[in-house]
């Protein structure tokens, strides 16, 4: 084991290699910031450029891009309400909030503190126990995904504020956007009104800028120009008490990262989302998530980075991709000759341990590159925003375009733009609209896979022992905030009946 | 305005690629066709996948065939390939062009969700041939397709696929036909879904592209029981899978890559086109795209690959329309 990871270094820092990785993690942090190029658009562009490079080379710099990329997404959550894509949605919750009061810099810096220690964990989990996680995340079969889609689609609980009907009917406005599309199992096309488009669904990244970026300036435009954030440097900073509160939450978040992020397909995004719930609840100051609360970022930040580390479990050991960037990168794999499989480690160990070392080094630099421009991004926000404004439009309609290279992207911006302003308007929750809209596909097509494994019903589920197991905690999920508070409001009323008495006595 | 601009650069284009290639492939009079500075390669899926990998090495092939072509490729993807081709159908005309297909070509017009056919673009050349071979788990009772023909009478048998149109389920449909069994479907949305279903027990077969097991096989972790076609392989790590008909099922059935021109190109950009991927298919290039995906170099030039692209569409429909 140590041997490997020693070889991998050896490969990982020759000179070509360490400069490599550091260009692919700066270039992802770029396009992370990019609206619309996530971490999928951004290694499958860049792909062609490293057919030139070794193989392990090439590999290093695509990873690099990947994880970078995941960082990047979080600068412009921060700042300008802007997810890069589906997994940083909630971290635009509490950390645009942070950074409408000034702490922008304190939250990219969590984000950076939590993604780091996710990735070291993640790793570390990554190299001694792999085998058999991946192991364990192949018994998930469609009886236990749909239980983990319905798990996913119970944090919407946590989501939905103070008006719950509210937010579960978002969720389900999410659901019937995602029904838009070729359905898979049939390819009967739904809603497409015969356009090409339609046929692969109403994309969610596309929506997202259009809900969060163009909304949030359109609302802004009604309020009447916000004034810029003259925050001082050292406001900036971020301070011991953010670290020592954030804690439990880096380390809740990267855990369930992990575990989520083994699972093929379910990804980066439940992670995040379920991290920050569990956070929300086991926070004794609920009543700040939502309006920054620092908490609210670092799980989401550090889940969705773990996640993302997490997927090479799959990947590398097993040559099935846990997401969709994993699946571009095992096409890299495939077009540098390496042919992904079970033997993966056996037969090209310096290649993996090489990548694997890769991933340490990368996030390093990420660290120390991020680490000290956390204040200088948070600088931006200082620009008046008559001059933000059309920049966020700008990137936002340009990189739209550039996910399909066509118009239509454009145009369902705008018109989730409007939505999404409308819905501030009238302060509808936008995150389980979004929730919604990602699990929704994966649910379904659980929900299909599970009924035709079954013979047409569902009762299969009871005779497998991890789908009921998962499918009992999201109705916890869903019963237990109630229970508590009733129950502590019980204690409470008692207690205040005994107080109420004792003067009299 | 946008016109002038237009007409103005290509004419540049034209001319600096005329004084460049110093008349290497002829100006447009007299019936020839050579491309005008770079040529577009349409790929209607990702990068990445199965026809990324088609189209990029087939650029790679023209390219090193001839060094003054500059092949560069162009990702499209979704609705199943439905939006390139929809984008490919509006450069109708254009001979600067080209579309790395697959069996999408076929299957997405059967499946109603679009209103062309194959008919609506030129065949240009057909590169490989991809066939599927029947799989299992290690432990599975089978050892070969006819054991799981012989199950499928007395129990329920569960089939992965990816998709109705998918070439797995038309495989699978084929068997059903000749055997007389019927098997249960689950679909799934790709090839690397169907290996993790498999290899947890979720289902009991599958039938996937040998590029996309052999990582499997060579574990031991899948066992392939035969495969859907015509021949043996010839490759090493393949040759011992006997084929369905030895097996006593007569079923055979491949997904295609080739390459497309827009339709209504004029028969000098259609031969031209056609020269070139001749030479392409003699290159070093092009068998090791070959070699490394585990494909059979069954190639059709022009209007051989139209003749085969019509009975194949007639083979697909039949199964489809069951």
């Amino acid at each position: 084991m140590l041997d490997n990871l020693m070889l991998g270094f050896q490969t990982a820092l020759t000179p070509e290699n360490l400069f490599w990785c550091f260009v692919g993690v700066f270039v992802g942090t770029v396009i992370g910031v990019l609206p619309g190029l996530g971490s999928t658009t951004g290694v499958a562009v860049l792909l062609p450029l490293t057919l030139a490079f070794e193989p392990v080379t090439a590999l290093i710099m695509l990873a690099g891009i990947y994880y970078g990329s995941q960082y990047g997404g979080t600068i412009t959550s921060v700042l300008i309400s802007t997810p890069g894509e589906a997994a940083s949605v909630v971290t635009t919750l509490d950390g645009y909030q942070m950074a409408r009061r000034g702490r922008a810099g304190a939250a990219l810096s969590i984000a950076a503190i939590g993604s780091f220690v996710a990735a070291i964990i993640s790793l570390l989990l990554l190299i001694l126990l792999a085998p058999p996680f991946a192991e364990f995340a192949l018994r998930f079969g469609p009886p236990e995904m749909m239980a983990v889609m319905v798990l996913g689609l119970a944090t919407i609980i946590s989501f939905a504020g103070d008006n719950r009907v509210l937010g579960l009917l978002m969720a389900l406005v999410g659901l019937l956007i995602a029904c838009v599309g070729v359905d898979t199992g049939t390819g009967v096309a739904r809603y497409t009104f015969d356009s090409i488009y339609l046929l692969s669904g109403i994309p969610f990244v596309e929506v997202m800028i259009g809900l969060f970026a163009v909304g949030e300036v359109l609302n802004q435009i009604h309020e009447g120009a916000a004034r810029p954030i003259r925050a001082g440097f050292r406001e900036l900073m971020i301070t011991k008490a953010d670290i020592m509160r954030s804690r439990g939450a880096i380390l809740r978040g990267s855990f369930l990262g992990f575990a989520f992020g083994v699972l093929p397909g379910a990804g980066s995004t439940l992670a995040s989302f379920m991290a920050y719930g569990i956070e929300k609840n086991v926070s004794k100051s609920k009543d700040e998530f939502g309006r920054g609360a620092i908490e609210g970022v670092a799980a989401p930040e550090s889940a969705n980075n773990a996640a993302a580390n997490a997927n090479f479990v799959p990947t590398l050991t097993l040559g099935i991709p846990g997401g969709a960037t994993t699946a571009v990168l095992l096409g890299a794999f495939l077009m540098n000759g390496i042919r992904p499989g079970p033997l993966l480690f056996d037969e090209q160990p310096d290649l993996v341990w090489g990548l694997i070392a890769s991933f340490f080094i990368g996030n390093v630099i990420l660290l120390a590159l991020n680490l000290p421009l956390a204040p200088v991004f948070a600088q931006i926000l200082r620009v008046p925003y008559g001059y933000m404004y059309p920049l966020i439009l700008l990137t936002s309609f340009v990189g739209a375009y550039s996910i399909t290279n066509s118009m239509f992207s454009v145009w369902v911006v705008l018109v989730f733009g409007i939505i999404g302003y409308g819905m501030k308007r009238l302060d509808f929750p936008m995150a389980p609209l979004v929730l919604g809209l990602v699990l929704g596909p994966l649910f379904e097509k659980a929900l299909v896979q599970t009924s035709a494994l079954g013979d047409g019903s569902l009762a299969i589920l009871l005779d497998r022992p991890i789908a009921l197991t998962v499918l009992v905690l999201a109705l916890l999920q869903v019963v237990a905030p109630t229970i508590f508070s009733r129950l502590l409001r019980d204690r409470r009323a008692a207690a205040a009946q005994e107080s109420d008495l004792t003067p009299r006595r | 305005m946008k016109r002038i601009i237009r007409t103005t650069l290509t004419a540049t284009a034209a001319v600096t690629l005329l004084a460049a290639c110093g008349g290497a492939g002829g100006a447009e009079e007299g019936g020839d066709f050579s491309p005008r500075g770079d040529v577009t390669m349409l790929v209607p899926f990702a990068a990445g996948g199965g026809s990324d990998l088609a189209g990029r090495a087939t650029a790679g092939a023209l390219e090193a065939a001839n060094g003054d072509l500059n092949v560069n490729v162009e990702n499209k993807d979704g609705g199943s390939g439905a939006v390139g081709y929809a984008q490919f159908l509006g450069e109708s005309g254009n001979g600067q062009y080209l579309l790395a297909t697959e069996t999408a070509l076929l299957a997405l017009p059967l499946g109603g969700t679009v209103d062309w056919t194959y008919e609506d673009f030129t065949p240009i050349m057909k590169i490989a041939d991809d066939f599927t071979l029947m799989v299992a788990p290690q432990d599975a009772p089978y050892e070969t397709c006819t054991d799981v023909v012989d199950a499928a009478k007395s129990e329920r048998i569960v089939a992965g696929i990816s998709g109705a149109t998918g070439l797995d389920n038309v495989v699978f449909t084929l068997t059903e036909q000749q055997t007389g069994v019927e098997f249960d479907r689950v679909s799934f949305e790709s090839g690397g879904e169907l290996t993790a279903a498999l290899l947890g027990d979720q289902i009991d077969i599958a039938s996937l592209n040998p590029g996309e097991v052999i990582g499997q096989l060579e574990s031991g972790d899948i066992k392939a029981l035969c495969a859907y076609a015509d021949e043996r392989y010839e490759y090493d790590e393949l040759k011992d899978i006997p084929t369905a008909s030895e097996q006593g099922i007569d079923v055979s059935f491949a997904q295609f890559r080739g390459v497309l021109a827009p339709g209504g190109i004029d028969d000098a950009a259609k031969d031209y086109w056609v020269e070139q991927m001749e030479a392409a298919i003699e290159t070093d290039e092009y068998t090791t795209y070959v070699e490394d995906n585990f494909l059979q170099p069954n190639t059709a030039a022009g209007d051989e690959f139209a003749a085969y692209l019509e009975d194949n569409n007639t083979k697909l429909q039949e199964v489809l329309d069951k």
